[in-house]
């Protein structure tokens, strides 16, 4: 058993010391239920800068999942409250939680009043310390940062998370203080930090497990009650196994995520709520008909996503979404190629001089970015340690000029988004800017002048809309309403990418195509390519190649009981059905000749059924079974007829 | 089950839906946990798989009650001649009430399907082409059981409903004319095939 020690107790809250209501149930979150084993820490203690108290020492403990059994005979008052979902936004560099109080959304600020948090993870000596810091370029927190890019702590996991070491992210990260290895065979890269003088190995979940045990703790702490359910948002281009990841790591939090939300849906819906609650002041009644739409672009530390959305009455549909990932690291990263054109080969041996010297010009690149979004030129003067020192002026349009690429990859996605809803530039009524890289005056001109317009909507914080609108749907999701109406809305989300099969020779056929409103079931029927073909196999892919290769591959089975027939004539129906919680099931089977009828029972699987990205498990399939298992589409003139 | 659903008598239309809560309606909620939904597809045929888009064709020969007969304009509740803004509004209307994050969690699994439904409707009926073509083949009086459509390949995404339709009702309406016989059963599978290739050709050439 983990004992639950309270430490420290500056701000004392009652809840937690005396013998109140709270405190069996904060307790029993610890109580029970499923085990993960979490390499790593032979002990983790937290130490925390937040309200307080908990500081458990898990000697070889492993997380654990608490069971939500305990919910039950609670007086009725609170126990609407108490399954309420909280929003989380884990951004790539800062991070934020946010909940509906009963009357809005509040975000929860830490014991330093911060309400964005740097998001990283400490790791030292024989503990694992995540803190919930602050971040910015200012004085006061420079330290701070530099102790951060010190190779001791792990930062930037979103990017890292679900993604195998053949990425070419994963490669990108290899600049980063903290170690990131690859092998390029496509399994997941190694990382690890400096303990101690010695590279400890990590993985992205178990940081980011770590963070949210942090976070969720100091949500605890603050709203007296145990947190369990939780809305995170996600970028757009996250494919699946990037979503289980993030999964996963909840899981290890012990946190059960009710709802992953794309950013731009986020945003999408606290929009929905501010058209809502401007049209009721106008009109005095709801949803009068009105529909706006809006385009939403979002561009953080480390991902970009475009989303279009129309409102009317609080319901928000998405129309499209693109997103990639490209964001204020890439920024960051050309800039300090530009200021220093040897950088890889200069810190390729990672002896510490140098990866403190490197920490100090990425603090000092990232803070003359910062500073350029309102002046037309910086000064850096930076210190490297070893004896160089840099001095020189970058100009905005320097700035511009070593960017292009990131702001062409910007042009691009907004034009494939407007092109997807099929909409034109005079069709938006909004421009909605979020995320820290909107405030780059280049980034700003571009969004607006796609869309054609002077400027761009207010009313949203750029660095708060997103977890705003988590918390929204945390509590639209967790049956909350609100007496106002204020929560009387809705998003209907669309699936980013395709999903399909591979057909034979190779092709992708999507069967969900992108942009589909979840909760969303489609199916199709597929024939057999041999003659007398008996079994099929089902590989199942995710993205937008016309080839399989060119995506993701989720998973794979065998249908099998497939009538002996001529090729071409037996069919095969494969359905796939997305639900509110986004998890995709695929159902698969052989139908009896001519008829209606399945000849035996179907298959029902959820995607994905791999444990990773492992494109090679494709490879292995075609080199064993050829192509005697393959599907193929039927023509079109030869689909089955509807039966009367 | 109509409760809710406004049934619009179509001129073409007697027999509006008549929605029959299958055996998982009520009891659905048993598998709802923190709104993740568990829609109950394994056990003993397919009992609730009432889903048009997904039931097998075998679900109909089973002897279960072909739901949703009605039109699309049934299902949101619109007339026939409703305005865009009219069926936007129906829609949106209904999104409120069947949507997963909005539904009861007892029903959860029963209105995700008539959220699909729904969505399915509305994604036919706002797009002007789509929605002429199938208002055509409605005064021709064929059923749109959604049942009848699924994907097809070779098309593009945006045509599919209103090609899907189309195509497919044109078939229904040839196989019905040429269903005078039952000898169209005695041939065989690979027969039958080529036939409608056949006839589909003699089709596209008229």
């Amino acid at each position: 058993m983990p004992l639950w020690v309270p430490v420290r107790s500056q701000v004392a809250p009652a809840a937690c010391l005396s013998p109140s209501p709270e405190a069996p149930r904060a307790l029993s979150l610890f109580s029970s239920s499923s085990v993960f084993p979490l390499p790593n820490s032979q002990c983790l203690v937290w130490r925390t800068d937040l309200l307080v108290i908990s500081s458990f020492r898990m000697a070889e403990q492993p997380y654990m999942v608490a069971s939500d059994s305990e919910t039950t005979g609670d007086d009725k008052s609170q126990s609407a409250f108490h399954d309420l979902a909280i929003g989380i936004e884990v951004g790539t560099s800062k991070c934020s939680i946010a909940v509906w109080n009963g009357a809005q959304v509040e975000l929860l600020r830490n014991t330093r009043k911060q309400k964005a948090m740097r998001s990283y993870v400490m790791f030292k000596d024989d503990t694992s310390t995540g803190e919930v810091p602050s971040g910015g370029a200012s004085n006061k927190t420079a330290y701070e940062e530099k102790e951060i890019l010190s190779g001791s702590a792990i930062f930037n996991m979103k990017r890292l998370i679900g993604r195998a070491d053949t990425d070419p992210i994963v490669h990108a990260s290899k600049n980063l203080p903290f170690v990131v290895q690859t092998l390029d065979i496509g399994v997941k890269p190694f990382i690890a930090a400096l303990v101690n003088n010695v590279w400890r190995s990590t993985t992205p979940e178990e940081v980011l497990a770590i963070f949210l045990v942090e976070l969720k703790t100091m949500a605890e702490v603050q709203l007296k009650r145990p947190i369990r359910n939780v809305v995170l948002t996600i970028p757009v281009s996250f494919n699946r196994f990037q979503q289980i990841r993030v999964e996963r790591a909840c899981t290890m939090a012990g946190l059960h995520v009710l709802r992953l939300m794309p950013e731009p849906t986020a945003v999408a819906l606290l929009y929905a709520q501010q058209q809502q609650q401007q049209q009721q002041s106008l009109h005095g009644s709801m949803g009068s008909g009105c529909e706006k739409v809006a385009l939403i672009f979002n561009m953080g530390a480390g991902y970009c996503d475009v989303a279009t959305t129309a409102t009317a009455g609080g319901v928000s549909q998405i129309k499209a979404m693109q997103g990639c990932t490209l964001g204020g690291e890439d920024i960051l990263k050309n800039v300090l190629y530009h200021l220093l054109p040897n950088f890889d080969s200069l810190y390729s041996n990672r002896d510490m001089n140098k990866i403190r010297s490197m920490g100090l010009l990425r603090i000092a690149a990232q803070d003359a970015i910062h500073r350029l979004s309102t002046q037309s030129s910086v000064q850096i003067n930076v210190d490297l340690g070893d004896g160089t020192k840099m001095q020189r002026v970058l100009h905005q349009s320097e700035f511009e000029e070593v960017n292009r690429n990131v702001f062409e990859i910007c042009e691009k996605l907004i034009k494939l988004c407007l092109a997807d809803s099929k909409l034109a530039a005079e069709d938006i009524n909004d421009v909605i800017l979020v995320g820290g890289c909107s405030r780059i005056p280049k980034i700003r001109s571009l969004v607006l002048g796609l869309c054609k317009k002077e400027k761009e909507y207010e009313g949203m914080d750029a660095l708060e809309a997103a977890v705003t609108g988590a918390a929204l749907e945390g509590a639209v999701a967790s049956g909350i309403t609100d007496p106002s109406g204020s929560l009387d809305m809705l998003t209907i989300q669309a699936t980013p990418l395709s999903l399909g099969i591979r057909v034979h020779g190779g092709g992708f056929v999507p069967i969900i195509q992108r942009n589909t409103a979840i909760p969303a079931r489609k199916s199709m029927i597929f024939t057999t390519t041999q003659d007398g073909q008996t079994e099929a196999l089902i590989v199942v892919y995710e993205g937008e190649g016309k080839m399989v290769e060119e995506n993701h591959l989720m998973g794979y089975f065998k249908v099998t009981a497939i009538p002996l027939a001529p090729k071409g004539t037996a069919e095969i129906s494969v359905c796939m059905d997305i639900d509110a919680a986004n998890t995709l099931r695929v159902f698969a089977g052989a139908m009896m000749l001519g008829t209606d009828r399945a000849n035996s029972p179907f298959f029902e699987v959820r995607m994905p059924t791999l444990d990773d990205a492992h494109g090679w498990c494709a490879q292995a399939l075609v080199k064993t079974h050829g192509s005697a298992l393959d599907l193929t589409t039927i023509p079109k003139e030869l689909q089955p007829q509807k039966v009367q | 089950m109509t409760a809710g659903l406004v049934v619009c008598r179509n001129r073409t239309y007697p027999s509006p839906t008549t929605t029959r809560v299958g055996g998982g309606g009520g009891g659905g909620g048993g598998s709802v946990r923190f709104g993740r939904v568990q829609l109950q597809w394994s056990g003993g045929g397919w009992p609730s798989l009432r889903l048009s888009n997904f039931r097998p064709r075998a679900a109909v020969e089973e002897g279960f009650v072909r739901e949703n007969a009605g039109s699309f304009y049934d299902l949101l509740g619109v007339p026939a001649i409703g305005s865009p803004s009219a069926i936007k509004k129906a829609y949106k209307q209904l999104a409120r009430k069947y949507h997963p994050d909005v539904s009861p969690p007892e029903r959860v699994a029963e209105y995700t399907r008539r959220f699909i439904e729904v969505h399915e409707a509305y994604e036919t009926l706002s797009d002007p082409g789509r929605r002429a073509i199938y208002d055509r083949d409605l005064t021709r009086s064929l059923p749109l059981a959604f049942s009848a459509r699924r994907c097809r390949f070779d098309e593009e995404p945006e045509e599919r409903s209103g090609w899907r339709n189309h195509w497919q009702d044109q078939l229904t309406e040839l196989k019905r004319r040429s269903m005078n016989g039952s000898s169209k059963d005695k041939l065989s599978w690979g027969a039958q095939m080529r036939r409608r290739r056949a006839e589909s050709s003699r089709e596209e050439v008229a």
